[in-house]
This record gives C-alpha cells, sequence and structure tokens, in this order.
C-alpha cells in the first residue's frame, strides 16, 4: 500500500514536472533585450502586461560581447526564446539557415520603415525581422576650432570641396583639420571610407557579389580624397594607429577639429570635454551628388523554435507603435514617423537623422571580414607611401577578387 | 619477449594521452586542410591562400622577426649572464630586476608599449621631443621600415632574461679550477669569457636557441596586441595570418592548409639548425 501511494505520489509530480513548461508556456513571452536599453524595456513590459492581463514577458537581459554567438547557439538549440534583439546585419544569415521565421504581416505599413533596415532582413522577398533601430556615421567637429579658423561655425561642409577647405582651414596650431581612420578596429575604416565611394558612383563589390569593383574610376577618386587627408597633412601623423576611438580621444583632447562618426560619440566626448562645442553634420557629399552611409542597427526576430510565436507578434507590434519605437530605441528609430519625436529635436541629433535616408545596407558577403581587411591593407599602403592610390586599389582588387572566386 | 611486451602495456596509458593530444590535432589539420566545408577532397584551400601576395609577405616577415629577435635574445642575454656573474654589491637584487621583463604577461607589456610608442600620446616621442633631438614626432608603429625593428626590440626585452637565467646556471656549473688555470696561463678577462665561459655554455645556449626559434615561430601576441600585422602588412607573420583566417573569417580549411605549410617550413628550419648544432658538437 505504502509502496503503491509512493509510486502514484512520483507518478503525478513526474506528470506535473512535464506539463508545467507546457502550461507556462501559454501566455508566457521570454524577449532578449540588450542590457543598455533594459530600464525602457521594463516600463514596455509593464505597460504590455497592464492592457494584456494573460501575458507575461520574461526579460533576459543580454551584452554585446559574444552576443552573436550566444544567438546562434540558442537559435540552433532548440530552445530558443521568443524575441530576440539581433543586428540588421546577421539576420540575412538566420533566414538562410531557417533559424528565423517569417514575420511580413507583422508590417502593415513598410512604407513608414527606413528603406535600407528593411533591406538588411528581407530574405527572398520575405521579411524576417523588424528593424526598429538605426543609425549612421556622419561628420562631428568642434566649433571652436572654426571659429578660430575663420570659418562659420553654422556652415559646417556639404561638398567635398568644402570639406577639404575647412579640413586646410582648419589644420593650425598643431590641431589637425579632419581625422581619418587607417589603423586599429578594420571596421571602423570601411564604415568610413565605403560611404565615399558609394557617393561618387562607385562600389566595392558588384551588387551580385562576383565582381570586385575597387579600381574602378570612381572607387579609386573616392579612395584618393578620402587617403589625401593624410596625405596632405590633414590628418594625425598616428593615423595609421587611429581607429574610431583613438579619434575621439584626440578630438576631446583638442588635436582633432573634425572627424567622421556617429550620434554614441556625443555622450562620451560632452563628458570628457564639457565646455567643448560640439558641431555635427551629415557627410558631406561630391559637387552634384548625395550623401551616403552605411547602415546599422538592431531588429526583433521570432526564432523558428519559439513557443509562443503568436503573442510574440503581439508584443512586437506594441513595440514598435510610433510612440513606443520612439521611446525604446537608444539611437534613432527605424519607423520614419517616429523621428518627429521631441527628442530627436536636439540640433546635435537632427544632422545624424537627416543622414539615415541616405542610409545603405553593407554588402552582405560571406567573406565580408577578408574583403574589409584588403581594403584595409590597401589604405595602409597607400598611407605608408609603398604604392599610389591606383596601384594600390588594383592590389587589393586582385585580393577580393581571389575572395569573391573561392 | 614477453618481457617487452609487459613493457609496451606500461607506456600505453601514456601513448595514449600522447596521440590524443598531439597526434589527432596534428592528423586532423591535415584532413582540414585536403578538404572543404562539405568535407570533399580539394586542392583549393592550398591554392587559395597562397594566392594573396600577404601570404608571401608574411614569411618573409616572420624570418626577419625570427632571426633578428634570436640573434639579439642570444647576445644580449648571454652578456647579461656573464656580468651577472660577476661579483659586485647588490648582484642579487640586480638579478631580480633583470628577470622582471619576462616575468611580466606579454600582453600587458604590448600594451604599455604601444602606449610609450605612440605617435602622439606616447612617452618616448614626447622624451625626444622634449629633449630637442626630434622636430617631427617619429611613427615608431607607423613607419614601415621602422616597426619590424621596435616589434623585434620589445621581443628582444621580452627574452632576453629569460636567456640569461639559462646560461648564468650553466655558468655556476662552470668549476672554479679552469678559471683559476687560465689565470695562470696569464688570460684576461675577454680570453676567459673566449676559452673557458662560452665553451663551457654552449649546449645550454644550443638548447635555449632552438627554443626561442620555436617560440619565434610560434608567437603571435605582441605583435597581434601591438600592430595586429599592419601597418600595410609590415609586422604580419604567418601566425597571424593563420589566426586570421580561423577565427576571424572562420575560413579553417584555408587556416589548416596555411597551417600546413607553416608547419612544412618551421619543421625543415629547426631540421636544419639540429643538424649544424650536431655537426658542431662532433667536431
Amino acid at each position: 500500500m505504502n509502496r503503491i501511494s509512493k509510486s502514484l505520489v512520483f507518478a503525478t509530480a513526474s506528470a506535473v514536472v512535464t506539463l508545467l513548461p507546457t502550461l507556462a508556456m501559454a501566455g508566457q513571452i521570454t524577449w532578449w533585450t540588450p542590457n543598455w536599453g533594459e530600464q525602457r524595456a521594463r516600463k514596455l513590459a509593464a505597460d504590455f502586461e497592464k492592457a494584456n492581463p494573460d501575458i507575461t514577458i520574461n526579460i533576459e537581459v543580454t551584452t554585446s560581447q559574444g552576443l552573436p554567438e550566444r544567438v546562434l547557439t540558442a537559435l540552433q538549440s532548440g530552445a530558443a526564446p521568443d524575441i530576440i534583439e539581433v543586428q540588421h546585419a546577421w539576420v540575412q544569415g538566420y533566414a538562410q539557415s531557417d533559424l528565423v521565421q517569417p514575420v511580413d504581416d507583422l508590417l502593415k505599413d513598410s512604407s513608414d520603415y527606413n528603406k535600407a533596415a528593411l533591406n538588411y532582413v528581407t530574405y527572398q522577398d520575405h521579411l524576417y525581422g523588424v528593424p526598429y533601430r538605426v543609425e549612421c556615421i556622419g561628420l562631428l567637429y568642434n566649433r571652436d576650432d572654426f571659429t578660430k579658423a575663420g570659418l562659420d561655425p553654422d556652415k559646417p561642409p556639404q561638398t567635398w570641396n568644402d570639406w577639404t577647405a575647412d579640413a586646410k582651414a582648419l589644420t593650425r596650431d598643431g590641431v589637425f583639420g579632419m581625422a581619418i581612420t587607417a589603423g586599429g578596429e578594420v571596421g571602423n575604416t570601411i564604415t568610413r571610407a565605403l560611404p565615399l565611394i558609394w557617393m561618387n558612383g562607385g562600389d566595392i563589390i558588384s551588387a551580385d557579389g562576383k565582381t570586385a569593383t575597387i579600381n574602378t574610376p570612381q572607387a579609386v577618386a573616392a579612395v584618393k580624397y578620402y587617403t589625401d587627408f593624410f596625405t596632405n597633412g590633414y590628418s594625425p601623423d598616428s593615423t595609421l594607429q587611429n581607429d574610431g576611438v583613438a579619434n575621439r580621444q584626440l578630438f576631446i583632447a583638442g588635436k582633432v577639429a573634425m572627424y567622421q562618426s556617429g550620434q554614441f560619440d556625443i555622450a562620451p566626448i560632452q563628458q570628457g570635454a564639457p565646455n567643448l562645442k560640439l558641431g555635427a553634420t551629415p557627410l558631406p557629399h561630391p559637387e552634384g551628388k548625395s550623401s551616403a552611409c552605411i547602415l546599422s542597427g538592431w531588429s526583433y526576430v521570432i526564432p523558428k523554435d519559439a513557443k509562443n510565436p503568436t503573442d510574440a507578434k503581439k508584443f512586437i507590434q506594441f513595440l514598435n507603435t510610433t510612440d513606443n519605437d520612439a521611446y525604446f530605441t537608444d539611437t534613432f528609430p527605424a519607423r520614419i514617423s517616429s523621428l518627429q519625436a521631441q527628442r530627436f529635436q536636439d540640433p546635435l541629433l537632427k544632422p545624424f537623422g537627416a543622414a539615415l535616408a541616405d542610409g545603405r545596407p553593407a554588402p552582405n558577403n560571406p567573406h565580408w571580414v577578408q574583403i574589409s581587411q584588403a581594403f584595409f591593407d590597401g589604405i595602409q599602403r597607400i598611407l605608408t607611401k609603398q604604392q599610389d592610390v591606383q596601384t594600390s586599389m588594383n592590389q587589393t582588387n586582385d585580393d577580393i577578387q581571389s575572395l569573391l572566386d573561392q | 619477449m614477453a618481457r617487452s611486451i609487459t613493457g609496451y602495456f606500461f607506456i600505453l596509458p601514456a601513448m595514449i594521452v600522447l596521440a590524443l593530444l598531439i597526434a589527432y590535432p596534428l592528423v586532423y589539420t591535415v584532413y582540414l586542410s585536403l578538404t572543404n566545408s562539405a568535407g570533399a577532397l580539394t586542392d583549393r584551400n592550398f591554392i587559395n591562400v597562397m594566392r594573396p601576395a600577404a601570404t608571401a609577405i608574411s614569411f618573409v616577415n616572420l624570418i626577419y622577426w625570427v632571426g633578428a629577435s634570436v640573434v639579439f635574445e642570444v647576445v644580449l642575454g648571454t652578456a647579461a649572464a656573464i656580468l651577472l656573474n660577476q661579483k659586485f654589491p647588490g648582484r642579487g637584487f640586480v638579478r631580480s630586476v633583470t628577470l622582471i621583463p619576462w616575468v611580466v604577461p606579454s600582453i600587458v607589456a604590448a600594451t604599455t608599449w604601444a602606449w610609450m610608442f605612440h605617435t602622439e600620446f606616447g612617452i618616448i616621442n614626447y622624451m625626444l621631443s622634449g629633449a630637442g633631438l626630434v622636430r617631427q614626432p617619429v611613427g615608431w608603429l607607423t613607419d614601415i621600415h621602422l616597426v619590424m625593428g621596435v616589434m623585434v626590440a620589445i621581443n628582444v626585452w621580452k627574452l632576453f632574461p629569460f636567456v640569461a637565467v639559462m646560461v648564468l646556471a650553466a655558468l655556476q656549473a662552470i668549476p672554479d679550477e679552469l678559471y683559476e688555470a687560465a689565470k695562470i696561463d696569464g688570460a684576461n678577462f675577454w680570453d676567459e669569457t673566449l676559452y673557458v665561459t662560452l665553451p663551457q655554455v654552449r649546449t645550454v645556449l644550443i638548447a635555449v636557441t632552438l627554443l626561442l626559434v620555436i617560440w619565434g615561430l610560434n608567437s603571435i601576441t605582441l605583435i597581434y596586441a601591438i600592430t595586429q600585422g599592419g601597418p600595410a602588412n609590415a609586422t604580419l607573420i604567418t601566425p597571424i595570418l593563420i589566426f586570421r583566417l580561423a577565427f576571424q573569417s572562420f575560413q579553417f580549411n584555408q587556416a589548416a592548409a596555411l597551417s600546413v605549410v607553416f608547419f612544412a617550413v618551421t619543421a625543415v628550419i629547426v631540421a636544419i639548425y639540429m643538424r649544424i648544432s650536431r655537426a658542431g658538437e662532433v667536431a
């Protein structure tokens, strides 16, 4: 008798334990969100739970360190959360490997979304992510340096001719007019130089990803324009050591008057040099052409193995209303209507917001890291005067082509 | 017969561990180098890694890096050991201080040196320009003609204490009678060094040099932490190229192919060295 009752208790307990997760799934959403937006995420989750008392949101906070590996492991493990925030550029890979669900039904008003962001998350005509955050690189400058050099700080450079002329005028008294990157983080240099190539009508590889195009006249002219900032002495002596962070340090130290960066540098600059009068403008463009930038940012994806995709979709729709997207994003919202929110009317932010419309996705190629390295090496060969621009870009073109041929 | 079989059984566990730790990775690397990501047999990996100009550059740089490093490490280390073997006040203290570079973790040393050699913020340029020795800041890490020399200098600074300690130990094992005999024959300090000291530490020097060559060929930390192989591949050595291929680009098959080529080159260098040193011993 005793044994039988024990067995019964055990059987019931096992049944409960087995059933628990299934029961818990209904009305539960697990959401992986990065740490920088945690407070705002908790507020939005609470608002949603209030309006939908039958749904509970479990927030799991992620950090950028090692996130791609962590997300990939979760997606492949079969035990994925319901919503993950990932960078736009990762989504295509997930879609190709059938790890995330199509979310076409979530986007009723696609014309209200940044076009480049939607391009990133579209694979074979289906949408695999909902973009919510976008950002672009612009030009930051020291307004006092402009005044000292006899330039009007309210009229930052708009065209390439202005840009060079201003860099020349600003290079004085131990200050360098315009710092380019050509060292440190390899990716930084391509984010800053590739937009110039695009503006000038060139590209690094063809649209079909089969041909290297970095030695075309348009691309070579743009690379020459970029590297001339150093060759003419407007970029610091340490340029070959400098990436985005190093240039920010030089800007804070008052050694650099202009440099390319995103609005993520505004806060560190204001903290590091509270008296520095900061100005910002979209990247200048060649005469008669329009500006460009590499767009980056974040999207929501629903894993293939999500336990509760229905409620997850409902929650994403809530997160991406015009107001909530404007509230939640750390930089800029992917929704165009959200840009009207008060917080984006700051004069320092507006130029970055204006640049978003010119944003283009980075090429999607399995050899992208090596292509970036080949381009970076080419820029360094020019700056170290080993090769002229055309010869160097011919070699870079060969290096990239050998990667594309593999 | 039976006795010898029993013996094999005793060494079996050790052989299994060795096979798992050394033979398996070696064989697997060769396998990876000969297959594509789908596992099919191919020679493309070798063709693909040998095609870029950077591969040839990395081998040339590697020879420069190892050759220059080893020569200066051995010369400086031996000189330091001979000095530290003399009797002078505070000898124990100086011996301990000499060891510091070797004790400092490589990554800490690399980061510190990178800052000291920085063109704009570095203390070395600051002191040089402060003393009026240079007008323009020197591009220690950005000038392609200087940067490899700087890397070698940092590497020598890091490793000469190791040579010094090893040679010092050998020096202390030389019986005093030899020196006394030399003195009686009228030898001065240089004669003693040349005809007594150096021949006595020869075997240690050979072993240490071999270690230094192997470490030099495998080293990645110093250069990777300071220049990542730049500027314009001026400090790119093969191990960095292999690291980039495998862990930045995830091209494991190509990285394996380059590793196999690298292994062959290394094996040839070490074999030549051992042949020469053995020939010297016989003579």
